[in-house]
């Protein structure tokens, strides 16, 4: 039978047509990677839709009245089933269909958790009371962009020596990351190794931001009091969550590292020529 | 009959096949090729780890979702508490998985990380400490998600047994049952 544009059809058959063409549409748009959920997830799974590299843990509540994207061949009787998963197996009032929604759901989860996470650590926030609590859904992301924009920043500023400078830059900050992270915990400190990591590299975006400049102007007063002022910027936000984390007899022990860590990148921004 | 045993030998989901080897292809390949061709060790880096990056995503949250059926997260409780979490497809899904390309998502996490290895005894033989960072980097991110997929599996598979268990153990006494009634 030759394409439907030319033969004239019948009413009803046209709605069909019409029906099925909005079906196949909805599923080219829901994305080449969409599953087809056959079964309705294992009853008690909180399934959390969580996806940045290493990870995250609670998902922003706007994401979660969202209906998730099924694909259109999904019968009503398993969509139903799904619905009472929803209610049953549910820990944290997640969608259960994450092991089955579209990749682009992912992606955009994953850039708001980002920017989410930088507003929570970077900004003056308001509704910071519990520092403890804000960073809870860590991600890896954002400290990895931010690390690898300060070593390319001072790579490109410097004038010889530019791949010693950016592994210098890049193992300075990461193992500085981690063996801050570790001292808290050796300290008694009450914080996860990853929110922790996270934490410090959200703090690093103020001394991006002050690389990007001394990069621009290479005048050495400009350059001594963008870096100081970032240097404040970033040590007073990443204050609250580590002295949160230790006991009040710890705190200077804690906190003095890391400011520490933040004054010598803030010297090796200022000593690039 | 060869149209109907055909499909089940193919790949059930070629595209994410493609992506899952994509870029894990691309970093061992742009790593490879370029320590011999390009000087610049930041952009060597720089791409390196990124295309790595972007592996374990899409590893973790694409891949191993559509051709394994497995998904493996950490949470962060009220308490403060930090919990892994594995989570895997129902029993009849997981069955009906395309066993081609759980074989092609198996292999190809093995043997990158073996081929990482690999890179990472060369640059340890060669002294070069600055190449031993990236390969270390992407050896941390292969075995992360080997691990974390690993588990996922071994808690699939205790998944299986239970249901099993409570499928016979119910088959039995609904027998038992009847057996009973009809006496």
């Amino acid at each position: 039978m030759p394409y439907g544009d030319t033969i004239p059809l019948h009413a009803s058959s046209q709605s069909d047509i019409d029906e099925i063409e909005n079906l196949i549409n909805a599923s080219i748009q829901s994305g080449p990677a969409t599953v087809h959920p056959t079964r309705p997830l294992s009853p008690p799974r909180a399934s959390i839709p969580v996806s940045s590299p290493f990870v995250a843990s609670e998902i922003s509540p706007q994401a979660y009245q969202k209906p998730p994207l099924v694909p259109p061949g999904v019968p009503p009787p398993a969509s139903a089933a799904h619905r009472q998963n929803v209610g049953g197996g549910v820990g944290f009032g997640a969608s259960p269909n994450t092991l089955t929604e579209p990749v682009w759901d992912t992606v955009k989860r994953d850039l708001s958790r980002i920017i989410s996470n930088l507003k929570l650590v970077v900004f003056p926030n308001p509704n910071r009371e519990d520092p403890g609590k804000a960073l809870r859904d860590w991600d890896l992301w954002g400290p990895f962009f931010f690390i690898i924009f300060l070593g390319l920043t001072l790579s490109w500023s410097a004038s010889v020596k530019k791949s010693e400078v950016f592994a210098v830059a890049f193992a300075v900050l990461a193992a500085g990351a981690v063996i801050l992270t570790l001292n808290v915990l050796l300290l008694g400190g009450h914080i996860i190794f990853f929110q922790s990591l996270s934490l410090l590299g959200y703090c690093l975006f103020p001394l991006d931001a002050g690389a990007v400049i001394c990069m621009l102007k290479n005048n050495a007063i400009i350059k001594l009091v963008v870096v100081s002022i970032t240097l404040v910027w970033s040590s007073w936000a990443a204050y609250p969550f580590i002295s949160a984390a230790v006991g009040p007899r710890r705190k200077a022990l804690a906190l003095y590292p890391v400011f520490l860590m933040y004054i010598s990148v803030g010297f090796l921004i200022i000593a690039i020529d | 009959m060869d149209r109907l045993q055909a499909p089940e030998e193919n790949y059930a989901n070629p595209k994410t096949c493609f992506f899952h080897v994509l870029f894990k292809a691309a970093a061992l390949a742009f790593y490879i090729l370029s320590a011999l061709f390009v000087d610049n060790f930041v952009i060597i880096f720089v791409l390196t780890v990124f295309l790595a990056a972007l592996d374990f995503w899409v590893v973790k949250n694409v891949s191993g979702r559509i051709l394994v059926g497995l998904r493996w997260w950490n949470e962060i409780n009220d308490q403060g508490e930090s919990i892994w979490k594995f989570e895997c497809l129902d029993q009849e899904s997981l069955s009906r998985m395309n066993k081609k390309d759980s074989w092609l998502f198996w292999w190809t996490l093995y043997l990158t990380a073996a081929a990482w290895i690999l890179l990472a005894i060369f640059s340890l033989i060669r002294f070069q400490a600055d190449y031993l960072l990236v390969v270390g980097v992407c050896l941390t991110l292969s075995i992360a998600n080997i691990i974390g997929f690993t588990k996922c599996r071994k808690d699939a598979k205790k998944q299986i047994q239970q249901f099993a268990q409570q499928t016979i153990a119910s088959r039995v006494s609904s027998t038992i049952q009847s057996a009973f009634s009809v006496v």
